[in-house]
């Protein structure tokens, strides 16, 4: 059982991980439960990413244990097939394919026949509001910053996993595009009820985003652990305070709490 | 819903200028009044020299036009001995050198085995592989595949090899997020990568690879448009040579524009870039 009082998707139990003399993870344990969103904060540097390549699997911790739905997932890497998929900070879409031909990769991959890739890719494409089928026949280079990232996603969850990890994903857009993203990818994960971790180090994404913020301090070490109910949104003193919370265990301010409270509410 | 899927905010949006149609079409026309300057300049040189030259020295342009015609009536057979010797050859050095340079990049214990081996050729002159193949060969076909294919490789080999090492690594790690064997990775991931690679390798070498093929005929057998030139040259029939040379530059063209349109259709994903 995990925090959140449901199984455990993820658990992490007293992790390391050395490179060389230089801890980037530190006795690290926390726990994920089904259908939980669950934001990772902290500062350049603080692990965050080495913390997510653990739990995609390809980079095995150097003490403690990872477990994905049971599973090692550096050890028993295949085994997660279709059940893990990750968005990035950049789109790292494949240039020579059209945006619904790199939303049918991972189905490929899975091997599904030919007209279901394709039929599902139009299919979350829609759900990431890139619709018509000029649009979906564009190749990267056509599109927009927001609509690549928009295609990045619709291909993180085209495989139907039931993990979802995104690192950083939103961190490169303009402030509006990001908004609008992030909003439409939190609405659309809650729909199809997915386990969702994300990487930020914007505290007022991970508050707006998460069930529950995990705050790491460097090296990745648990800080601070902040729970999100819908209704805490739309409280700015909550929010506030939350915020600074966070900003101190993270090791110094982000920005002023009364921004992000505002940019919240509207 | 914020933004529509047609939204240009675009941050990293592409900031090349790509050509328009009319201005592709003037470059185009402006390139043919080029070449057909080229041409007549060198025909009436041709003239000029066949005025105060002997015939087995330069024989006048229209000697030459007319042998050239003659030759593509009779000796049709010869044009086509050549053309698929250089097919096969090229094609097999596609294959085979691909298959080196993505096993060098692949399988790091073999590479510096196999790097090796294709640098030692690089290093061979193609005279070499010509005297070692009428050496080593008795069929005359097999000689001129031998030369060729021994020529060719290497180049396929060392710039696929560097294609697989110029991929970006984000995009592997994407990949392998789906977990995909390791056939999958070369084929969704690895080969669409390497066919620019490819197809710049086929558009430089071909040429090269034309003219060896005529020059292995010269020297392996006794068919193909190496070898009917060589016998021009015996019968001092210097509109014989003439007129296999201009089919020798006709076939290159014809080849390159085959290259070009490949090019064309795999590679329209890619954006046209003009740099100002």
């Amino acid at each position: 059982m995990t925090a959140a009082g449901g199984a455990a998707m993820i658990v992490l139990d007293r992790v390391d991980k050395r490179f060389g003399d230089h801890y980037a993870v530190r006795d690290l344990s926390f726990a994920v439960a089904k259908g939980e969103i669950v934001a990772i904060v902290g500062r350049t540097g603080a692990g965050k990413s080495t913390a997510l390549h653990m739990i995609m699997g390809v980079m095995p911790p150097s003490a403690g244990t990872v477990r994905v739905e049971g599973l090692d997932p550096y050890a028993d890497f295949k085994a997660l097939k279709g059940k893990l998929s990750v968005s990035f900070q950049t789109d790292r879409l494949l240039p020579w394919r059209t945006a619904w031909e790199n939303v049918a990769l991972g189905l490929q991959i899975m091997g599904r026949d030919a007209p279901t890739r394709r039929a599902e890719a139009i299919r979350w494409l829609e759900n990431v509001k890139i619709t018509g089928a000029e649009n979906v026949a564009k190749y990267p280079h056509q599109l927009s910053g927001g609509m690549r990232q928009r295609v990045s996603l619709a291909r993180a969850l085209a495989v139907d996993p039931e993990l979802v990890l995104l690192d950083e994903s939103f961190s490169q857009l303009d402030h509006v595009t990001s908004k609008a993203l992030r909003s439409d990818f939190t609405e659309l994960v809650r729909r199809v009820k997915k386990t969702c971790v994300l990487i930020t180090h914007r505290i007022d994404d991970a508050l707006e985003m998460a069930d529950r913020v995990i705050v790491l301090a460097a090296p990745a070490r648990l800080a601070l652990e902040v729970r999100v109910r819908p209704e805490d949104r739309a409280d700015p003193a909550w929010l506030r305070d939350r915020h600074r919370r966070i900003a101190e265990a993270m090791g110094g301010e982000e920005a002023p709490a009364e921004e992000v409270a505002d940019g919240l509410r509207h | 819903m914020a933004r529509s899927g047609t939204d240009r905010s675009g941050e990293g949006a592409p900031r090349v200028r790509t050509p328009g149609e009319a201005e592709r079409r003037g470059g185009f026309r402006r390139d043919l009044i080029a070449n057909l300057w080229v041409i007549a300049a060198l025909i009436a040189g041709m003239q000029f020299w066949s005025m105060v030259a002997p015939p087995y020295i330069m024989p006048p342009p229209a000697t030459s036009l007319e042998t050239t015609g003659t030759v593509l009536q009779e000796d049709w057979r010869h044009i086509l001995y050549t053309i698929t010797r250089l097919v096969v050859s090229v094609g097999f050095a596609l294959v085979v050198g691909s298959l080196i340079g993505a096993l060098m990049a692949m399988i790091r214990p073999i590479q510096p085995y196999l790097m090796s081996i294709v640098v030692i050729d690089t290093g061979i002159p193609a005279l070499s592989w010509m005297l070692f193949s009428v050496f080593w060969f008795k069929d005359p076909e097999t000689r001129v595949f031998f030369i060729l294919a021994m020529i060719l490789i290497p180049f396929y080999a060392l710039n696929v090899y560097d294609g697989i090492r110029a991929l970006s690594r984000d995009l592997v790690e994407m990949v392998e997020t789906f977990r995909p064997t390791r056939i999958e990775v070369f084929r969704h991931l690895i080969l669409p990568h390497v066919v620019p690679y490819i197809l710049m390798t086929t558009k430089s070498i071909i040429g090269y690879a034309t003219r060896m093929t005529a020059f292995a005929e010269l020297v392996s057998v006794n068919t193909g448009m190496g070898a009917r030139m060589g016998l021009a040259q015996n019968n001092l029939a210097m509109d014989g040579v003439i007129a296999w040379t201009i089919l020798l530059v006709f076939l290159n063209l014809a080849v390159q524009g085959l290259v070009s349109l490949a090019e064309k259709s795999l590679l329209r994903w890619r954006p046209e870039v003009e740099v100002r």
